[in-house]
């Protein structure tokens, strides 16, 4: 009986650890390369930033980041880019939505997004599990 | 007899704590993945992408450089077998759209309440004519909004697989031109657990 137990209380710890996960965090560095912060260990170790482009369309930032599963299986999680002012305050934080997405294991994928409006300056892009 | 009390009040006591309900605020950003119908996330998902495409499509661009274009939502027909609210779709799109201060829309749900106020400020006597609101000096709209929002559903003993399709469209009123038309793909697939939990 107990050999039965040890596992299933392993298993339990491990699914109630992945349920209280936070997010990552990345953005452009003062150098230009991408900074990821990491507050979800189990997220951060599979998905990675490989590149972040941005451009001006009409007024409006418009930003792309290519990000990278690294395992092996398939990831499911959600992203959202935080949109910032001049002054740093969050460009409408409410209509930001965390979009899905599912990637394939050891694959890349471009997401884009645009600014809400043209005070938009500066941007963070965060995912979650 | 007292272990008999004790299991007996023991019994009430998981009884109603059974029974007990919690009602708590969530994230209303949120992934909602309770059944695998049209949900919030879903809403937000097409709202955000439909607004971006819209924002960088070239012509788009160049049109709104320099003016607001005046735009009015007419609808999203929902196709799909489900009960959709396709005007909280727009209503969301509707408002990123103005809030971009790129477009002005009119709104057609309110035209009677707008016609009696005019008509309250024109002649009942009670309004000073130097700030009373003028007939007919509305702006037309130049574009009209409207699509479509279309699923498939499968399913076998095991699973249930729904593709959402949501296709929005910008047609310009005089000439009758499509200017821009978007589209979002959903897929939601519910698989039944090992034991039908």
């Amino acid at each position: 009986m107990k050999s039965v137990l040890a596992p299933l209380g392993a298993l339990l710890l491990v699914v109630m650890l992945a349920a209280c996960s936070n997010s990552n965090m990345a953005r452009p560095g003062d150098n230009g390369e991408v900074e990821l912060h990491t507050n979800n260990s189990l997220l951060g170790n599979r998905l990675s930033v490989e590149r972040l482009r941005e451009k001006t369309v009409g007024d409006l930032m418009y930003v792309q980041a290519t990000l990278e599963n690294g395992w092996k299986a398939e990831l499911d999680f959600q992203y959202k880019i935080k949109w910032f002012d001049k002054d740093g305050f969050e460009v409408a934080p409410e209509s930001q939505p965390w979009r899905q997405l599912v990637m394939a294991g050891r694959s890349q994928n471009n997401v884009q997004a645009v600014a809400p409006n043209p005070s938009a300056v500066r941007y963070e892009i965060w995912v979650r599990e | 007899m007292v272990r008999v009390l004790s299991l007996a009040v023991l019994s009430l006591a998981l009884l109603f704590t059974g029974c007990a309900s919690k009602v708590d605020y969530g994230d209303a950003q949120a992934r909602e993945t309770v059944t695998t119908d049209f949900g919030s996330t879903d809403l937000q998902m097409i709202a955000a992408k439909m607004v971006d495409d819209m924002m960088v499509f070239p012509p788009i661009v160049e049109m709104t450089r320099d003016r607001r274009p005046v735009m009015f939502v007419d609808r999203v027909k929902n196709k799909t077998s489900e009960h959709i609210d396709t005007e909280s779709i727009t209503d969301t799109i509707q408002s990123k759209l103005i809030n971009s201060g790129k477009f002005r829309f009119v709104d057609m749900s309110v035209v009677e309440r707008v016609r009696e106020q005019l008509e309250y400020q024109q002649d009942s006597g009670m309004v000073d004519q130097s700030t009373a609101a003028q007939m007919g000096r509305q702006i037309g709209a130049e574009f009209m909004l409207y699509g479509n929002l279309s699923s498939i559903v499968k399913r076998d003993n095991s699973t249930k697989d729904v593709y959402y399709k949501f296709t929005l469209k910008l047609l310009n009123i005089q000439s009758g031109i499509i200017e821009w038309s978007g589209e979002k793909e959903i897929r939601k697939t519910r698989k039944r657990s090992l034991f039908g939990l």
